[in-house]
């Protein structure tokens, strides 16, 4: 009841810049834990940008990025990831000069309770067969298996989940969907970035809406139907 | 006895050693180089001063602490990778956001300092290194003399580069290497200490280039001019063998050492632009070098 | 007709300048020429700085009432940069006077520079015999030790001891190739044999290719025509190679002070060689050397004390003729007596040779040294008349044949 009260995951007025341009114009949104929740919007909205300020990876940001109580602004991406966030990136970023198996032992555990080995290659059973081959010979949709079973194995509690269908086959899709309704079961809470506003209503609990690097609406997948007129406007659908 | 050109295979026997020997040399350095190249996207121009500084202060271990060559085995690399883990977290480290030929410009100034302070304390003539008891005297091959010092060169250099590959391709460690050198980013956002990786990566670089002075002192003068004479040398070698290549610069070590030394054998005059050619040739044919990947 | 004008003009102007001024500047100014931080620094370099600069203390500091001023500069053992570096003392800066200029290519550079604007040049540090053979300069002088009298020495010093055979290991540069020559022929006079050589480029660290193709030849003795740390490597490795513990021996025909010194006694004991100096030779040697030595932190080499030599020298010439020009002074120079604790019997001939006793010395073995610097055992003096090549033979055009 107490976790309900508090967020896990508060962003407030948040601000990130490339550079020179300024991306988010002060993002805000929260997450509860056990929550799945989407960032919708048009490409350019600021989603992906979002994750990566939460991560510490952008140029700079500024406005306020709590997680756990704890403020992130200022913290460097490996002391994020240890407090058990964890990162799978639009690009999956597999890595071509390590095995599948290197990659999937990569990212050190950051907490208790994530996934063997074993457990993993039930989850996905192409990578197992597939362990000892260089990362980038997987196909696209095993290496987005692969990007989010690392995570998966580090006992992250948080996960953010960067367009984990884009550029899929509809049969692999299926997969990941039942592979995140899985982790949800577990108690993960997944922050997803999505444009396949199809697949993301059939797993999340919230959906906020971006727009020119600012969050503009919000509400729960229950409502979705009665919003669908107004979403497929935001989406430019 | 067999002939080619007029060379008689003792002799030839013999240069293609002594090539091996020189080759041991080579793969050390450029193995530093591609390694620190490889993770920092540096280029290490002060890897002759610290291999340089390897010999000195294996010399000054000796001259002033009666420190010999055993433990100046562990020591050297400690001492010489801990100054390049200082240059690094100090200089080095406010250059990785501009171009790589900053890292480079700093290094060499770095070098010429270094080789400056040197040569003002200790002359150009250099100061003799003894070759420890325990590797004095040779063995008759028959085909040539070999001493047993030379011998333990090519044996200590080969594990050394055996070590360092096995340590980057195979283990747990060197599979963050090789994926930060990819994308650090991300490597850091799984929560690896990716600028601690760095540090301790220039450090062991450094670190190799230190245990190759230590080697080369007991053969060498140890000289404060050592090192600018054989990093230019070193350098065609990462260009030949690809520059960041774990493998490449291995191979292409010994293998321009020996081809340095049938060089010395047919035409010693070109003994000294030989890899020049070849690399020349190479960089016409294949710019990213013999084991390097396109870009 | 303008270009005629223009000569014409040019040719008044320095009738005037001349009848005028007996100096080029208002100071006297010498340049210390060589290299200050390769390899050759040690044996010249700051060394030869310090001696010069005692030269001119020793001489008052004046000369013809001029204040006298030190100049010295790096020519990083390139011929263009020596070159440039001399050009520019001489056209902009008015010195009057380069002197050791080490590393024989740098200076056959220089010894054209000064014959066409007629300036003296003293060479110290370089030997080969070109600079008084073909090279030869009226104002040119080569004062420390050359080639010839090098192989000379060495050469048959090494063949009477039963060094019948030869094979050379060679620096591919001007000095390596005049070194070999002199010596093969002195071998060769002797009833020597050359049975081969080597050349290797200059700052080669590893010798030890050459060294076994040298060892393998069978010669019983094994040249080294090189300098610096050319030699001490190629000495060192020797050692390694178990080259010196067979029947061949190894016959360093430039060896300095300053190599056995960094090579170590044990290293490079009973090598044979030819010097034109040696600090702990007599009371006079070891006075001068010990106001050196208290300076520069270290004993002179024959480079240096050459310099300190044939300044002193050049000074009373020019105070003599009260002029700096170079023609007047050179033939000042080879007519005053010479006679220091550097130069002994020593005679300054036509075609720049500065003709002084050399000596054959060997290196001490580790037991015999009292230590740092005290390194050589002198075995034998040989005469300037011997060991210099008589100025008709040496090729010089200054000589009439």
């Amino acid at each position: 009841m107490l976790e309900a009260a508090s967020p896990l995951l508060e962003v407030q007025d948040l601000h990130a810049f490339y550079g020179e341009s300024h991306v988010l114009h002060g993002v805000g949104f929260s997450v509860f834990a056990g929550e799945v929740v989407t960032l919708l919007g048009r490409n350019g909205a600021g989603k992906t940008t979002t994750l990566r300020s939460i991560m510490g990876i952008v140029g700079k940001r500024r406005g306020l990025i709590r997680y756990r109580g704890r403020d992130l602004i200022g913290l460097a991406s490996n002391r994020i990831a240890r407090l058990g966030m964890g990162y799978v990136p639009e690009e999956r970023g597999i890595f071509a000069a390590l095995s599948v198996e290197e990659n999937l032992l990569l990212p050190p555990r950051v907490a208790p309770g994530g996934l063997s080995i074993d457990a993993i290659h039930i989850l996905f059973p192409n990578l197992k067969e597939r362990r000892h081959s260089p990362g980038t010979r997987l196909s696209g949709g095993e290496q987005q298996m692969l990007a989010i079973a690392r995570i998966l194995r580090t006992g992250a509690g948080f996960i953010l989940l960067d367009e984990p269908t884009e550029g899929l086959a509809p049969v692999i899709i299926q997969q990941i969907g039942r592979a995140v309704r899985e982790l949800k079961r577990t108690g993960l809470t997944l922050l997803l970035v999505e444009q396949n506003f199809h697949w993301a209503a059939s797993i999340a609990d919230r959906h906020y809406v971006m727009e020119d690097g600012r969050v503009v609406d919000c509400f729960s997948n229950d409502d979705l139907d009665a919003n669908r007129e107004k979403l497929h406007r935001y989406l430019g659908v | 006895m067999m002939s080619l050109l007029g060379i008689s295979s003792q002799a030839l026997f013999g240069q293609l050693l002594l090539g091996l020997i020189n080759g041991s040399f080579y793969a050390l350095l450029s193995l530093g180089l591609a390694v620190i190249f490889g993770m920092l996207n540096v280029i290490n121009f002060a890897h002759g001063a610290q291999y340089m500084m390897g010999a000195f202060v294996a010399y000054l271990l000796l001259q002033f602490a009666g420190i010999g060559y055993w433990p100046a085995l562990v020591l050297v690399p400690v001492i010489i990778g801990g100054f390049g883990i200082v240059l690094e977290r100090t200089m080095l480290c406010r250059l990785y956001r501009l171009d790589p030929l900053y890292g480079l410009l700093l290094t060499f100034g770095i070098a010429m300092i270094i080789e400056g302070l040197f040569r003002y304390g200790y002359g150009v003539s250099g100061r003799p290194y003894p070759i420890p008891a325990a590797l004095q005297g040779g063995y008759n091959l028959g085909f040539m003399f070999l001493p047993v010092y030379r011998a333990w060169v090519v044996v200590a250099s080969l594990l050394l580069c055996l070590s360092t590959w096995f340590a980057i391709e195979r283990t747990r460690l060197g599979a963050m290497l090789r994926a930060a050198t990819e994308n650090p980013v991300l490597v850091q956002a799984f929560g690896i200490n990716v600028p601690l990786l760095v540090t301790a990566t220039y450090g062991f670089g450094v670190a190799l280039a230190g245990v190759a002075g230590l080697l080369a002192a007991p053969i060498l003068q140890v000289n404060p001019l050592m090192g600018s004479n054989l990093i230019i040398i070193v350098f065609a070698v990462v260009v030949i063998g690809g520059m960041g290549s774990i493998l490449g610069s291995i191979l292409t070590g010994f293998g321009l050492g020996i081809l340095e030394g049938l060089t010395k054998v047919f035409y010693p005059p070109a003994s000294n632009v030989v890899i020049f050619v070849v690399m020349v040739g190479v960089l016409l044919v294949k710019p990213a070098g013999l084991f390097g990947r396109e870009k | 007709m303008l270009r005629q004008m223009l000569c014409a003009i040019a040719l008044v102007g320095l009738g005037s300048t001349s009848a005028q001024a007996q100096f080029r500047s208002d100071t006297l100014k010498i340049g210390v020429l060589n290299d200050r931080s390769g390899i050759y620094a040690d044996l010249s370099g700051e060394g030869s700085v310090v001696a010069a600069q005692m030269a001119v203390e020793d001489a008052g500091g004046k000369v013809a009432g001029r204040p006298i001023q030190l100049l010295s500069a790096d020519h990083q053992n390139k011929a263009d940069v020596g070159a440039n570096i001399a050009r520019q003392w001489i056209d902009r800066d008015g010195v009057s006077m380069i002197i050791d200029v080490p590393n024989s290519g740098v200076a056959l550079a220089v010894q054209e520079i000064t014959r066409e604007k007629q300036i003296i040049f003293i060479a110290s540090g370089p030997g080969s015999s070109r600079l008084i053979g073909d090279a030869c300069s009226p104002t040119g002088f080569l004062w420390t030790y050359n080639t010839y009298a090098m192989g000379v020495g060495t050469g048959g010093a090494m063949v009477d001891r039963g060094g019948s055979s030869w094979f050379f290991i060679t620096a591919d540069y001007a000095f390596g190739q005049s070194m070999q020559q002199d010596t093969s022929q002195i071998v060769v006079q002797k009833g020597g044999k050359i049975l081969g050589s080597i050349k290797h480029p200059l700052n080669t660290a590893d010798f030890s290719s050459f060294l076994l193709q040298a060892q393998s030849s069978g010669a019983k003795v094994i040249a080294l025509a090189n300098a610096g740390a050319d030699t001490t490597n190629a000495i060192k490795q020797a050692a390694e190679f178990g080259i010196t513990h067979g029947d061949q021996q190894l016959a360093g025909l430039l060896v300095f002070d300053t190599d056995i010194d960094a090579l170590g006694l044990a290293t490079a004991q009973g090598l044979i060689l030819t010097t034109g100096f040696y600090w702990d030779f007599d009371d006079q040697t070891r006075t001068w050397s010990a106001r050196f030595e208290k300076r520069h932190g270290a004993e002179p080499t024959m480079v240096q004390a050459g310099v300190y030599s044939a300044i002193r020298h050049y000074l009373k010439a020019v105070e003599a003729t009260g002029t700096d020009d170079g023609p007047k002074v050179a033939a000042k120079m080879r007519e005053l007596p010479l006679d220091d604790f550097f130069a002994r019997h020593a005679r300054i001939e036509a075609n720049g040779a500065v003709s002084h006793d050399m000596y054959l010395a060997q290196v001490k073995a580790p037991g015999e040294s009292k230590g740092r610097w005290d390194y050589l055992k002198i075995l034998s003096t040989i005469p300037g008349t011997v060991a210099f090549q008589k100025p008709e033979n040496s090729g010089c055009k200054l000589v009439a044949p």
